[in-house]
């Protein structure tokens, strides 16, 4: 059974912990910036010379954020196998979608000389479109980022005497300032080690968890239909509802489709999409595990039955043997730390390429950026996974001009991305329940219309 | 071609939502196998990049 602490003894030696995070990190970002980061093209995608080991684990770091130690540990823990299947969706769309688009775009990158996903999009589309997907790119990934920062400073809380707000701050700075010192390179580096982290972490947690119980696969049953699909939380439409935007995530989210134009050749990207996917299976299986240990430990009272699924990390972490914990809450910290900053430097190339074509501007926004994202962060808006959703569904706008922009000739986007973006908003506030169907819906429709008007015209 | 891969993938995630009512491992399991099986068949077979 876990002990929780009466508190206390964690303070000095998270402090430490993280001061000494915070140095490696910072000596690590400095050395990338020796390799160059004068051009847009080495500040913001490292001069497309990225090997294979480097971009999976800066892809698989940027990918997977505090949403699943605190999220989906949490969300494992409250409905069970859903959240595994959900995730394992995610996952085997990205594939799909990774290795039949991945070497296109990364073609069409070189191709077009294309350092921003928007400039991509507006070599074909035009630079209205381009200044559009920067637009919802901004609107949609605020809450998002700020979804790493609440879930990192509600650990950070618990953990130390360090209030939520402080830790909102300390998380701001660290994001600010490693992408604004090492571009690309910078957090492609620091991200494969905090991914390292990350990983070793959750084996150590699941070990350690484990051991407490390590009757957990004979006694897995007990959590009832938890442990099947449909069931009385998992129903088909929470599933299409939270699924659709996650399947899409590879080629919607700038910050990781951004990621295609760094490999340095066609093996090195083939070794990119492969090791991200070991460690993208390794992980989830990690994570949910642990969420679906502490759920069956809950219900033979060795472990509290949490309501709040958000608390449910913050809760083991407490009760685990300190170096243990600090550890985990590292390797938390590093995870949201590694998504927001990728996220904020993948929006400051679009505000520097397709916005305001000026390096300093890109530089400035990096600064202003987070700011907006800790001042969000603050209010803490309504659950983390909500608000994750919500981003990726109003990111599927941006998914029709895409799949164009392979499969076809088309040269007209904005309509059809400005309409899908706003049914979009209009539906989320309706709490409509298949808001990201809907919008791909009308994104396609819209976007054929457009085109096909237009070449009437021309005929 | 792909497009046959890409629904045979889909279908075969589905599966558990029809066909495994059990209260053990058996979906988690069933997951964990089919996206292993796709992510070594990407891993094995020839990209289109490949043949630049």
């Amino acid at each position: 059974m876990l002990t929780l602490p009466s508190g206390g003894g964690m303070l000095n030696s998270f402090e430490t912990l993280l001061l000494f995070y915070a140095v490696a990190g910072t000596a690590i970002a400095l050395y990338a910036r020796k390799f160059g980061v004068k051009s847009d093209d080495e500040y913001y995608i490292a001069g497309r010379n990225v090997g294979g080991v480097i971009s999976a684990l800066t892809y698989a770091a940027t990918t997977y954020s505090a949403f699943m130690m605190v999220g989906l540990v949490g969300l494992a823990y409250a409905s069970g196998v859903g959240a595994y299947g959900f995730e394992m969706f995610y996952l085997a769309g990205t594939l799909m979608l990774l290795s039949y688009y991945g070497p296109k775009i990364w073609k069409l990158s070189r191709e077009y000389d294309a350092v921003s996903p928007a400039e991509l999009i507006g070599k074909r589309f035009g630079k209205s479109t381009a200044v559009a997907m920067v637009i919802i790119s901004l609107v949609a990934l605020i809450p998002y980022t700020s979804s790493q920062l609440i879930g990192v400073s509600l650990v950070i809380e618990r953990m130390s005497g360090i209030s939520f707000m402080t830790a909102i701050s300390i998380s701001a700075v660290l994001i600010a300032l490693w992408a604004f010192i090492g571009g690309l390179r910078g957090v492609a580096w620091t991200d494969a080690v905090q991914g390292v982290i990350m990983i070793l972490s959750a084996v150590i947690a699941v070990v350690y968890v484990f051991s407490l119980n390590p009757g957990f696969f004979g006694q897995v049953s007990e959590i009832g239909d938890l442990m099947a699909v449909p069931n009385r939380i998992w129903t088909p439409q929470l599933f299409i509802k939270l699924t659709v935007p996650w399947f899409f995530f590879a080629l919607t989210n700038p910050q990781v489709f951004q990621r295609l134009f760094i490999p340095k050749d066609e093996k090195a990207l083939k070794r990119m999409v492969v090791y991200f996917g070991i460690f993208g299976l390794l992980y989830t299986v990690l994570v949910t595990m642990l969420g679906l240990m502490l759920r069956v430990m809950a219900e033979n009272g060795d472990f509290p039955l949490l309501k709040d699924r958000d608390l449910v990390t913050p809760t083991l972490l407490s009760a685990m043997p300190e170096w243990m914990g600090l550890l985990v809450g590292i390797s938390i910290l590093a995870a949201a730390i590694t998504t927001a900053n990728s996220i904020i430097l993948s929006l400051s190339s679009m505000v520097s390429r397709d916005v305001f074509k000026n390096q300093m501007a890109g530089r400035a926004s990096i600064l202003v950026l987070t700011v907006t994202v800790a001042l969000f962060a603050s209010t803490r808006p309504s659950y983390i996974v909500e608000l994750a959703v919500m981003s990726s569904t109003l990111l599927l706008s941006i998914f029709p001009l895409i799949l164009a922009l392979i499969h076809t000739k088309f040269s007209r986007g904005l309509e059809a991305v400005l309409v899908s973006f706003l049914t979009g908003l209009v539906l989320r506030y309706l709490k409509f329940q298949f808001t990201g169907v809907a919008v791909l819906a009308v994104g396609f429709a819209v976007l054929l219309a457009a085109n096909l008007t237009k070449r009437g015209k021309i005929g | 071609m792909r497009a046959v891969e890409f629904a045979a993938v889909i279908l075969a995630m589905l599966v558990p939502f029809i066909a495994i009512k059990t209260h053990d491992m058996a979906t988690y399991i069933y997951w964990t196998v089919v996206v292993a099986a796709y992510l070594a068949y990407t891993a094995f077979r020839r990209w289109d990049v490949e043949q630049l």
